[in-house]
């Protein structure tokens, strides 16, 4: 006896890398999932400020922009993941040794010295860098040029906007939790109907691969995220 | 508020690996134990479940299941002229805490040290002449050779069942293991996990220059297995989610699915969780403990707990810690090179080089912690420290342990780290590099040291404990002279592209990156008490009722992972304990 | 459908012989199956270890509640019945009872007062208990048991069968003679018999019930006896015959579940846990031996069946990672496969097969749904202290999506069982919460 589900295959099968793959085996669950979400225009921040999220919105479109192949910030809500992230435990530095003296100035090698958590930082450091921004360029860095966006990212990157030492992680956290939220589990806020997975070819929340390890072959097969849907 | 409770036979600070290897072992002679954990209690279900743990974020960037600064941390120098900074965010290295501590959350990769290691200065003076050693290098004598410690480690791995390939076998050289390991009794007790794409090409290119590829000791059954404890393993699955996480699958050894069942079934065992141990008390004349002071999270008060024998069993920086707050041992002196709590504190020296194959499908998310090929070729015991310039060695490897993006996607040099470059980049070439890295030795050094900070304290109001750690050139020298032959192996392998990060010369000590959580000696055992905290049976030469497990009883870091060591001086602790100690409690040495 | 029919024919067949038998037959208690010294006192352990064959334990014990204390809920066809309190409490326990009116309780199912037990109380199978047993558990629960107070509730079923005097009808008819007869020679298996038939009251769960709902054999010389039967809803799986779970099981597999629960092929689940918690895990080597003796020859020796089915093409679907697999194939690599493995067999003693295994292939769904949704965790046991658990899947799985996962287990490799709808999931979910769409 053949079982039924050994029968038939409903869907015509794109080949092609593993990424291509994936991405057309988008399921319809998880687009559905996509599309019921409310645009990011109508998100209604829970710690950022407009001014702020419009920073954020901006700021993470230039870091992973969504042109060319693969998803970008935008369409994977990433300033979604940065809000929830700010406003929460990692935002209030939870977990974090924050007692005084504070000595920001220290070597950068003995570790961020600040004594602002990282909610702060943000606060205070997108005031920064707007300000910055309005003084070599006449705007808030949302409301420039992208060539000019990314300019002036390439300068807080090479910390070449004069922000004083509370501030210096500003950079390393925007980067990091930009692409944190572009790969986290979706339940975290972004990786959008884990968009970012699928592009890699990462299969999320799935833990068996035995029959894959030393296998030299593109893995066929897209992600699922903790919540059991599929891409 | 605070409250004195009834005696105890024995109390067990730590409910990690050590902890519970000491827990059941002294258990099973009928002794009233209790075991005082300062973290939460965990288990495989709810805490490892599936698929609540492959959550990346909550546990491998946020460190879900480690210890939080908040609660405990150190401060941190280079030199003793550096102000020491608090370590306010975990980084280079990453304590557990909770039930099961750090042995839930490794990657399992379970070595033994080679013969030398643990007489190394006696080796270099006999091998190389005394001059071979620098002024300001303090290595020494483990008190412990690797024939003793033999019976031991094979407990430990027949405990924790080790997948693995016998290279030596008493004396038996066995084809596709390490022909250079120290004699072992026995093979391991499962075969070895089957091996990733990046391993086998490791291992063809190795073996074609003439080295030994083996496979890595790993702590991920291939099989299932059950232990002497009854306790089990399921075979490994390649989830691809070790490091940083419980295993989801009963597959990685940890004190859960090797031991704490089977101890939490003995009546006169007992564990108290969120319970921190804030000292060792002592008698009025200093010469034995009488138990120790914790907090009391869920009650909001100090208990005294008053105890026969005092086992520290927490990580390595709260054993040297909890010494230094309770007048355990002398504290070390830098300058004078007196005293012995904090002495030769040592870490790990690694560095790796990362191989692009466009047309290779690595599949890195199939992974486990301790899969992979390694050689020893350049192993301590194979260099001839005279004509190369410096003490050590290490071993050469490739293993694919996961694939996880946020941890990182290697990128070809020139690659942005941001914008539209950056994204094209992941998506050419996740899945499509493999690292071949060093795992080497890392000596002690006069001014390598742990004492407590003048500064900053704890919740508790204690001081925190201070590190005093840099890069040696010695062990710079070591890692460079690694680099060469790694990429040596891996221009043999044709890659379209390779980059390599070894320490250079100069490199200072960045605590930002992870790197290994093999924080080593600073409680380090030996023959001398004006030497060593702790005599061989790791018992404290001043307080004889006061033992201290872990990493810490090295002198100085070994070329391989700590682990295999930790469970076997644990195993040797326990045999001195049972068969000598409560018999005729003094001193054993 | 079926099984209501089976009641309605029952409760006819039921009300109208019990209205015969109250009339014309007096009530008798069966007296003691072999003389014994007035003054005979058992061994150290040996009304505890009686306790134990017995399984009393599970029964009268409620959860968090005091050991034999009683007032567990046990749910039967025709309503909850609540367990009585067995320790020598005067007023709510069994205090004061003469060791005539113990055996009358064990054999008869009767209470000294003459109330009628319901047979929730296995008085079928205790029935064949030897009077060494009998006095042991008597000296057990009067003796070394400490009397606990504690009023237990009345049973919460319909009329017309909360009227107790109607089960002496049904006694008439469902109860054998008392006693055990071995129907092997060999001592071993006889003794192996002994427990299954008797104390052991396997038959209670795994003998299909009569239309007037008693054991349809208690001796295994009958060839219904132990061909499987239910509980609580969950199949409790056939242990002889073509469709026996322990198939092709060997005696030391069989030593292996009833002392960890767990074995190279199966782990306990449901009731089967608490069996093992309680009672065989206590058992002495001798004992499981025989008992394992017993079952293999039951089941012709022990060879292992002939099962049909895809076996290797359910392997290579789930390896392929093929994304046009059907979604059941996708859910088991999504949720099961991680402990499971694409051959469905799991690791010995760890991960249960589920090529093959009597829970994934019963008749009814039930017991594979509630682990699907639920999980499970096995017993800690002196020999196998780790109480591995399986999470639970309610949340990550919709009723559809659940549905087509046991449908597809229950088809997958050799298997070849019925598929499962979504209504039969919503109707097990209770409070579990559904994935959220």
């Amino acid at each position: 006896m053949t079982p039924e589900f050994l029968k038939t295959s409903r869907r015509a099968f794109l080949g092609g890398s593993a990424a291509a793959a994936a991405l057309s085996a988008l399921s319809d669950a998880a687009l559905a999932q996509q599309q019921e979400l409310p645009p990011l225009e109508e998100y209604e921040s829970v710690f950022l400020t407009p001014g702020e999220w419009a920073f954020v919105m901006a700021a993470t479109a230039r870091i992973i922009p969504s042109d060319g192949d693969g998803p970008g910030a935008q369409e994977t809500r990433v300033p979604v993941f940065i809000d929830h992230q700010l406003a929460g435990d990692f935002g209030a530095a939870s977990d974090l040794y924050m007692e005084e003296p504070f000595a920001p100035e220290a070597d950068a090698n003995l570790g961020p010295q600040s004594p602002l958590a990282p909610a702060g930082i943000y606060r205070e450091g997108i005031a920064a860098f707007d300000e910055w921004c309005r003084a070599e360029q006449g705007a808030a860095f949302s409301e420039l040029e992208t060539d000019a966006q990314d300019a002036a990212l390439q300068a807080l990157a090479d910390d070449e906007v004069g922000l004083r030492p509370e501030l210096r992680e500003f950079w390393t956290l925007l980067l990091q939790n930009t692409k944190e939220g572009y790969f986290a589990d979706p339940r975290h806020g972004g990786n959008a109907g884990m968009q970012a997975w699928v592009y890699i070819g990462f299969p999320g929340a799935r833990a068996n691969f035995h029959e894959w390890a030393g296998r030299d072959e593109a893995y066929p097969l897209g992600p699922v995220d903790i919540a059991g849907e599929r891409a | 508020m605070a409250r004195t409770d009834p005696k105890k036979d024995v109390v067990i600070v730590g409910l990690g690996w050590t902890g519970a290897i000491m827990g059941i072992e002294l258990a099973q002679e009928g002794l009233d134990i209790l075991a005082l954990e300062r973290g939460p209690d965990r288990a495989t279900v709810p805490d490892f479940k599936y698929p609540n743990v492959i959550d990346e974020l909550e546990y491998g960037i946020r460190f879900g299941f480690m210890q939080k600064p908040k609660n405990s941390t150190i401060t941190v120098r280079r030199t003793d002229d550096e102000v020491a900074q608090p370590m306010r965010r975990l980084g280079s290295f990453l304590p557990g805490d909770g039930v099961g501590g750090a042995g839930i959350h490794w990657n399992g990769q379970t070595w033994r040290p080679m013969e030398n290691e643990y007489r190394l200065r006696s080796y270099v003076e006999e091998e190389f002449g005394a001059d071979a050693i620098p002024e300001d290098m303090t290595i020494q004598d483990w008190g412990v050779t690797a024939e003793e410690l033999e019976p031991y480690f094979d407990r430990f791995e027949y405990m924790a069942g080790i997948s693995g390939q016998a290279g030596n076998i008493n004396g038996e050289i066995i084809e596709g293991g390490n022909p250079f390991e120290a004699p072992r009794s026995r093979d391991y007790p499962l075969p070895p996990l089957q091996q990733t794409v990046d391993a086998k090409m490791f291992a063809e290119a190795a073996r074609a220059m003439g080295y030994h590829p083996f496979p890595r000791p790993a702590a991920n059954a291939s099989e299932a297995w059950t232990n002497e404890y009854g306790m089990q393993l399921g075979p490994c699955n390649f989830c691809g989610f070790c490091e940083r996480y419980g295993c989801l699958n009963y597959s990685k050894s940890s004190p859960q699915t090797c031991i704490l069942d089977a101890l939490k079934r003995y009546p006169n065992f007992s564990y108290r969780v969120n319970s921190e141990v804030l000292r060792v008390d002592m008698a009025a004349d200093g010469q034995t403990a009488t138990g120790v002071t914790y907090w009391d999270e869920e009650a909001q008060e100090e208990v005294t707990q008053p105890a026969d024998l005092v086992i520290l069993a927490a990580y390595q920086l709260h054993n040297v810690h909890l010494m230094l707050l309770s007048g355990i041992g002398e504290p070390y002196d830098p300058q004078t090179g007196e005293g012995v709590t904090g002495k030769n504190y040592s870490y790990q020296m690694t560095g790796g080089t990362t191989l692009f194959f466009k047309d290779v499908e690595f599949n890195p998310f199939a992974g486990a912690g301790s899969v992979g090929m390694s050689i020893d070729d350049f192993a301590i015991n194979q260099i001839d420290f005279g004509a190369e310039g410096f003490i050590g060695g290490s071993y050469i490897t490739a293993g694919n342990t996961n694939g996880q993006p946020i941890r990182g996607i290697a990128l070809p040099e020139g690659t942005p780290e941001w914008g539209a470059g950056w994204k094209q980049g992941i998506g050419e070439w996740y899945g499509h590099s493999m690292s071949i890295g060093s795992h080497g030795s890392c000596l002690a050094y006069r001014d390598c040291h742990l004492d407590l900070d003048p500064t900053y304290t704890d919740r508790h109001g204690r001081p925190l404990m201070r590190m005093t750690f840099d890069w040696k050139p010695n062990d710079i020298r070591m890692t460079q002279f690694m680099k060469g032959k790694i990429e040596e192996i891996a221009q043999s392998m044709t890659p379209d592209s390779w980059q390599s990060s070894f320490k250079d010369e100069g490199a200072r000590y960045d605590i930002r990156p992870y790197q290994t959580t093999h924080n080593v000696g600073g409680s380090i055992m030996g023959t001398d008490p004006n030497a060593s905290a702790v005599n061989r049976y790791l018992q404290a030469w001043g307080q004889h009722n006061v033992f201290v497990l872990g990493a810490g009883a090295f002198p100085q870091n070994i070329q391989y992972n700590p682990t295999g060591a930790v469970g076997a001086l644990a195993y040797w602790a326990a045999r001195a304990i049972r068969e000598d100690y409560l018999p005729n409690p003094g001193p054993l040495v | 459908m079926k099984t209501f029919l089976k009641i309605m024919l029952g409760l006819i067949v039921l009300a109208a012989v019990a209205l015969v038998a109250f009339i014309a037959i007096p009530v008798q208690r069966t007296p003691a199956q072999s003389e014994m010294p007035a003054d005979w006192r058992p061994e150290k352990g040996q009304g505890e270890y009686a306790m134990r064959l017995a399984d009393c334990a599970a029964c009268h014990t409620a959860p968090d509640g005091e050991m034999f204390a009683g007032g567990r809920a046990i749910e039967s066809p025709l309503g909850t019945i609540y367990s009585s309190n067995i320790t020598p409490d005067d007023e709510t326990g069994i205090g004061g009872w003469s060791l005539d009116a113990f055996r009358a309780a064990l054999y008869d199912g009767v209470r000294p007062d003459g109330t009628h037990l319901y047979p929730a109380m296995p008085y079928e199978n205790y029935r064949k208990l030897t009077e060494e047993d009998v006095r042991a558990l008597y000296h057990y629960f009067t003796d070394e048991v400490e009397p606990i107070r504690n009023d237990t509730r009345e049973a919460d079923l319909p009329f017309p069968f909360d009227q107790r005097w109607t089960l002496r009808g049904w006694k008439w008819l469902a109860l054998d003679e008392p006693g055990f007869r071995a129907d092997a020679d060999d001592p071993v298996l006889a003794r192996g018999e002994y427990i299954l038939e008797g104390p052991g009251h396997c038959g209670a769960c795994h003998t299909p019930r009569n239309a007037i709902m008693a054991e349809a054999a208690v001796d295994a010389s009958d060839e219904a006896f132990l061909t499987g039967g239910e509980i609580a809803g969950w199949t409790a799986p056939a242990l002889r015959g073509p469709g026996s779970a322990i198939a092709g099981w060997s005696r030391e597999d069989l030593v292996a579940i009833f002392s960890t629960g767990r074995n190279a092929h199966a782990a306990v689940n449901g009731e089967m846990q608490l069996v093992i918690r309680d009672s065989t895990q206590f058992m002495s080597e001798d004992d499981l031996a025989a008992m394992s003796a017993f079952l293999v020859g039951l089941n012709d020796g022990g060879t292992a069946p002939d099962r049909p089915g895809d076996r290797t093409g359910t392997e290579a679907l789930i390896a392929s990672a093929d994304p046009d697999m059907p979604l059941g194939a996708r859910l088991y690599i999504d949720n099961c496969n991680a402990c499971h493995f694409a051959d469905g067999r799991g690791a010995d003693e760890v991960f249960p097969e589920l090529d093959g295994n009597a829970l994934v292939t019963a008749e009814s769904p039930t017991g594979l749904i509630s682990m699907i949704l639920n999980g499970s965790e096995l017993p800690s046991t002196p020999k196998r202290p780790y109480s591995l658990r399986m999470p639970g899947f309610a949340d990550r799985l919709t009723d559809e999506e659940a549905a087509e996962l046991a449908s597809f287990v229950r088809q997958g490799w050799s298997n070849d069982a019925a598929r499962v709808s979504a209504d039969d999931i919503a109707d097990l979910r209770g409070d579990a919460d559904a994935k959220v769409e």
